[in-house]
């Protein structure tokens, strides 16, 4: 049993960018170990991205091609990953932290005995084996995992935990894999994906972002925050509940649900910076967090934060602003 | 001297002229009347007492203490105290009305049986003559009353009584009139002229016919109210235990209870409850007035054990709701309508089975069930308060237990009337401590009728204090002193407990005194007409300042707004109760207005600022009296020199 | 329908945790507990589904004696009956070992359809539902918004990442992890509680379930994450937090 193997996601013809940050994992993993690296694209006509992956510094590089796997279901990736990994044995199979991934890796684990390692937001050697980090109680705490027994280890790795820059560029050879599989075998049967609204915003190439959480308390106090974003010239976004209520169109939400976002400025006012939302905008260069608990854990990744009330805070703040861009 | 009394057509002779005897046909009649009289009544108060008595048992009710029965009986009944003393004008020409009914008691009886021949009291006689006078003199009273009673009620129309003109009203004052006039007609004739058998008989005819008008009318109270003030349950809006594992408060006919259906049929709608109800004066659809009129109707139309909701048809959930559970109303009532019990029954019943669905309180239901307080906050920052205040915690060894309840935990305002009354407390050596571990008292659910939530509070409370082995607790708000002392006793029993007002008043020599500006005092609620303390806030404010009343005060003191679990729940319709009275707190002049309730304060800090330009200043009593002795000490300082001597 | 849900009691939201003295877990004894808030939708939908189309909800709980609390819960906001598989060593199992514990427990029941809440607020590994479909070899799909029950299949709503939806037929028996959020939550009344009282609640011991494997993945220490970066905090009043900030956003962030 060896190797690491990463497990590309793709739509549309395009990786999904979180690919690249689970191959940035798989190659600290594979040189921590001394272990060939590859990587593994599932569907069908997948032929660019083949030549893509083939650009990147692997051992070997492999595509599972069906007809079957055209659309994306459960059934066929498990059975078609599940082929693979039994011919190659691999130590380490890696997925990014995806919608899909949670969707069927489980699956996938649990035919070989194991359990995945879900949403890692780190990874270190110690000794002879390794020790994988999640955060546990929604970002409050920290856990180091260890991997036993025979079996490849199943991981996945949050977003923005491996920094896809630092792939380096290569050459691969990426072989063909004809996975058996009769049409009867896959039991969903899944539709066209939709958007639900037109999308009239697009906060991932907004540079500035406010954005508002639980604290706003009422759907009544939203312009205040609207006069900010206006004064800053920035776009206005929300945690996942005020969308939920219906305050803020659903395009409008930031985090693991929603969008992800990495402008020059996030200000988050009255977010108190659970995990599902930080994933959606840790990434940003500045954060500034407003907050009337200085324990929130939106103060980690903050590098500006002010406890106060967001009341009081928010409107003497718009004043500021408006001064000082002499309106 | 010679006085010549004139005798012409107006024979006025001082002496009561009765037909000195009837004949066979007469007396068949008049037995036919009586016997169609007593049918017609009868038939319908049989009718209302089968549906009072076949109503469920009140499980809780004790006639002890009797003593109080008897006295509340003789006061409010007998003397018409409450009737008088909240209405004073017509409340006397009621009482006059009632008086005159019941020195007229032997008069009538005496008609009748004079009727068949067998009348016992001699017009001629010493005791009969004096008797008859005595009754004339009420006779006159009585329907100058009712005169007076009747144009108010059809030429001024006061709104309390009704936006419909009550007919039924008017035929039973035209009766009463009439009675009145035909017995004082009586005294201007001879008893042998056929004018004095007319009037023997228009009489007896009133009376034939108003009988049995009393058990279809509102009347009913003639008979029922007495009863109803005697039966009531004991103290002030004293919500019944739920009884078994079925009770979930009033929910349908079955849950009705004999009490409840005694209130309901005493009801005279008078209209004094509407009249003081903050909701009804403020446009929301709650009328106290209908709340229990529905109830009535209720019964009329379906009876005490059907499964149809109370809810619906006859009630509405939207008024039930709408109660501050301010108390005006149940105050108010002169037949002893015990109104709180009945809306908080009615919202027990609807909270209980979940039909009432309320996004805001269904918040407050999580927070208190997650987080032990109203807010919603975590508990540990009622520590950090409490650390940063530098409240000593409660050991055992202290006098007083300090309880901060939500408001003072958690709500800025509310830490400001703790931090200030600890001052007081340390200047008067008091030793005290502040609980380590609080949950709230449980008073907005109690008041919603969340009875799971209630019950886990206050047994989570009282095992608390029973492991800190507290024995006297002190506190700022109302609320907490209300819901420990009387509503945790269905759970356990609790310590003796005081309203800060209550403590500082039993102090009040100790406390410095100074000149002061006007301090226009705001009688809480649950400080005024729950306990009855009006007099204690008035004697501490009186030590820093020059202490007014308001337009409405004491026990008719307009509610804030806040009660009834209301503050945590969404937007009120209509005008905000909190606005009307700041107007009326603001428009006395006064400089200060005086809170000693926390809710209260948050509820006018917002409304003072939003109706008057310059608005006063709101402060609680700790904190005026904290400020009294702060400038005091300043004072003192300044007047002592620093090497000690004497000023010469 | 027969539809089994399965809960997961965790310490209450908010809590303020405090890890305990061999690190390998926090101190269990000042906490409250609570139903796991993503199960409470699943609850929610189970019910609804219930309320529509008739049948049976079944609440499943494994964990210690505490874990009743979160039955009578379930109980009471209209569950029909319960199982609870009462075991004190949770923690010293994996999501294969806990899944096949559940597994076990309602194989028997042949339900229709099960439901879990997409993943637990204290761990987060989000997999038990699916690994628990793949042990009873029926078919899954995560992050549902919305079920529809046809005859012997149904059709879902999926959550994708970015705003996309997809809509997917399945055919019964099927297992489905809920979104949180889809719908409002219901609330316990006393009544619910009360009648609660009266539904079965069928007790399992571990014991009598197949033995557990060892884990392949074992939790080793818990602790407070270290800040990546140094947090500038701005005091004073709001107006003048307000100045510094700006001046901050003017001539460091320089974004104004």
């Amino acid at each position: 049993m060896s190797g690491v193997l990463v497990v590309m996601e793709h739509r549309d013809g395009v990786f999904n960018r979180m690919s690249w940050e689970a191959l940035a994992a798989g190659q600290q993993i594979a040189a921590a170990s001394g272990q060939p690296l590859s990587a593994v694209i599932v569907g069908s006509d997948l032929e660019t991205l083949s030549g893509e992956l083939a650009s990147k510094k692997l051992d070997k590089g492999y595509r599972i091609e069906h007809a079957l796997l055209k659309n994306y279901t459960a059934d066929g990736y498990v059975l078609a990953l599940e082929q693979l990994i039994k011919k190659l044995d691999p130590s380490f199979v890696v997925f990014p932290h995806t919608y899909q991934v949670r969707d069927f890796a489980p699956r996938l684990a649990t035919r070989f005995g194991q359990v995945l390692l879900a949403d890692l937001v780190g990874l270190r050697r110690d000794d002879d084996s390794f020790v994988f980090v999640r955060q546990l109680f929604q970002g409050k705490l920290n856990a180091d995992y260890r991997h036993a027994g025979a079996g490849p280890c199943f991981l996945s790795v949050q977003a923005g935990a491996f920094r896809a820059e630092s792939l380096d560029a290569g050459s691969a050879s990426v072989e063909t894999f004809a996975p058996q599989l009769e049409a009867g075998v896959i039991r969903n049967k899944p539709e066209a994906p939709f958007r639900e609204a037109a999308q009239t915003v697009d906060l991932g190439s907004a540079p500035i972002i406010v954005s508002v959480g639980r604290g706003i308390k009422e759907q009544d106090n939203l312009p205040m925050i609207e006069e900010l974003a206006q004064a800053l010239g920035g776009e206005i976004a929300a945690s996942r509940p005020i969308c939920d209520n219906g305050w803020l169109p659903m395009e409008r939400q930031v985090g693991s649900s929603g969008q992800t976002v990495s402008p020059k400025l996030y200000l988050a006012i009255g977010i108190s910076g659970a995990i599902q939302h930080l994933v959606g905008m840790k990434g940003s260069k500045t954060v500034v967090a407003i907050n009337k608990d200085e324990n929130a854990p939106i103060f980690e990744v903050a590098d500006y934060g002010i406890v106060g009330d967001l009341f009081d805070v928010v409107p003497a703040l718009t004043e500021a602003v408006k001064k000082a861009k002499g309106a | 001297m010679n006085i010549a009394i004139p005798t012409h057509a107006l024979a006025f002779s001082l002496h009561y002229a009765e037909p000195p005897s009837f004949s066979t046909t007469e007396k068949v009649l008049l037995t036919l009347l009586i016997v169609l009289s007593l049918l017609g009544f009868f038939g319908r108060f049989y009718r209302v007492l089968r549906n009072i008595l076949s109503a469920r048992k009140d499980s809780d009710f004790r006639l002890a203490p009797i003593g109080k029965r008897i006295w509340d009986f003789f006061w409010e009944v007998l003397c018409q105290a409450k009737v008088i003393r909240e209405r004073p004008l017509p409340g006397l020409a009621h009482a006059f009305v009632f008086w005159g009914f019941l020195a007229f008691a032997l008069v009538s009886l005496n008609h009748f049986a004079a009727g068949f021949g067998l009348g016992f009291l001699d017009a001629d006689g010493w005791l009969g003559g004096f008797y008859f006078w005595f009754a004339a003199v009420f006779a006159l009273l009585v329907a100058v009353s009712i005169a007076g009673l009747f144009v108010r009620r059809f030429f001024v129309q006061p709104i309390w009584l009704g936006r419909k003109v009550s007919y039924e009203s008017g035929v039973i004052a035209f009766l009463i009139f009439v009675l009145m006039i035909t017995y004082l007609g009586a005294f201007m004739i001879s008893s042998a002229s056929p004018l004095a058998r007319g009037l023997w008989w228009a009489h007896a005819l009133c009376i034939l016919v108003f009988l049995p008008l009393i058990p279809h009318t509102k009347h009913l109270h003639l008979v029922l109210s007495p009863i109803t003030i005697f039966l009531s349950r004991g103290e002030f809006s004293h919500i019944p235990p739920l009884a078994g594992d079925e009770d979930f408060g009033l929910v349908t006919g079955k849950d009705v209870t004999q009490l409840v259906a005694l209130q309901a049929y005493s009801c005279v709608e008078c209209g004094r409850c509407t009249e003081h109800c903050p909701a009804a004066n403020t446009g929301k659809v709650l009328n106290p007035k209908e709340v229990i009129l529905g109830v009535r109707n209720y019964l009329n139309d379906i009876g005490p054990h059907s499964e149809e909701p109370l809810l619906g048809k006859y009630n509405s959930q939207e008024a039930a709701f709408q109660c501050t559970t301010c108390g005006a109303c149940e105050y108010q009532c002169p037949v002893g309508i015990e109104h709180l019990p009945i809306i908080i029954g009615l919202r027990r019943g609807a909270v209980n089975t979940g039909a009432w669905e309320d996004d805001y309180g269904t918040k407050l239901f999580l927070a208190l069930e997650r987080n032990g307080n109203a807010l919603g906050m975590s508990a540990t920052e009622r520590d950090k308060f409490i650390k940063k205040q530098e409240l000593p915690i409660f050991d055992g060894s202290q006098e007083y237990c300090l309880w901060l309840g939500c408001m003072g935990a958690y709500d800025p305002q509310g830490r400001e009337i703790i931090a200030s009354f600890a001052k007081v407390m340390q200047y008067l050596g008091t030793s005290f401590g502040v609980l380590k571990k609080e949950k709230c008292t449980g008073d907005p659910v109690r008041r919603l009728g969340n009875d799971l939530v209630f019950q886990q509070l206050a047994e989570q409370n009282l095992e608390i204090l029973k492991q800190q082995k507290v024995t006297k607790i002190v506190t700022i708000c109302p609320h907490c002193v209300r819901t420990i002392s009387k509503d945790w006793r269905d759970y356990g029993a609790s310590p003796e407990i005081e309203h800060h007002s209550e403590f500082m008043a039993r102090y009040q020599d100790k406390l410095p005194k100074t000149d002061g500006p006007d301090i226009v005092y705001h009688d809480p609620c649950y400080l005024g007409r729950y306990r009855g303390s009006y007099d204690q806030p008035r004697e501490v404010l009186a030590r820093s300042g020059k202490v007014i009343d308001p337009r409405r005060a004491r026990e008719r003191s307009f509610c804030c707004g806040a009660g009834g679990g209301l503050a945590f729940l969404g937007e009120e319709s209509g005008e905000r109760v909190s606005h009307v009275r700041a107007k009326e707190l603001a428009a006395t002049g006064a400089s200060i207005v005086g809170a000693a309730c926390p809710f209260c304060n948050t509820m006018f800090r917002d409304a003072l600022a939003a109706t008057s330009d310059k608005p006063p200043q709101l402060l609680d009593i700790a904190q005026i009296t904290a400020q009294t002795i702060a400038a005091q000490s300043i004072a003192n300082a300044a007047a002592t020199p620093p090497n000690g001597a004497q000023n010469v | 329908m027969k539809i089994i849900v399965a809960i997961k009691q965790v310490p209450v939201r908010d809590s303020s945790l405090h890890i305990d003295a061999g690190g390998h877990w926090i101190d269990e004894d000042d906490l409250s507990y609570e139903i796991n808030e993503p199960d409470a939708y699943a609850l929610e939908e189970a019910l609804q589904l219930k309320e529509k189309h008739g049948g049976e909800v079944i609440a499943v709980l494994a964990g210690p004696e505490r874990g009743s609390q979160t039955i009578r819960e379930a109980l009471a906001k209209g569950a029909d009956r319960a199982i609870h598989i009462e075991c004190d060593d949770l923690a010293s199992l994996d999501t294969l070992g806990i899944a096949n514990r559940l597994a076990a427990a309602i194989k028997d029941e042949k339900a229709d359809l099960i439901l879990t809440g997409l993943q637990s607020d204290d761990l987060g590994l989000g997999q038990t539902g699916v690994v628990l479909a793949e042990l009873l070899g029926i078919p899954h799909a995560t992050i549902i918004m919305q079920v529809e029950a046809g005859q012997g299949s149904i059709k879902v709503k999926r959550e994708l990442e970015d705003g996309w939806f997809q809509h997917l037929e399945m055919p019964l028996p099927a297992l489905l992890t809920i979104q949180s959020g889809i719908s409002k939550l219901r609330y316990a009344t006393l009544m619910g509680i009360k009648k609660a009282k009266t539904k079965e609640v069928r007790r399992v011991s571990a014991g009598e379930l197949p033995q557990a494997a060892a884990a392949t993945v074992t939790l080793e220490r818990v602790y407070l994450p270290e800040k990546k970066k140094e947090t500038q905090l701005i005091d004073g009043s709001p107006n003048e937090a307000a100045a510094k900030l700006v001046e901050k956003l003017k001539f460091e962030v320089r974004v104004i």
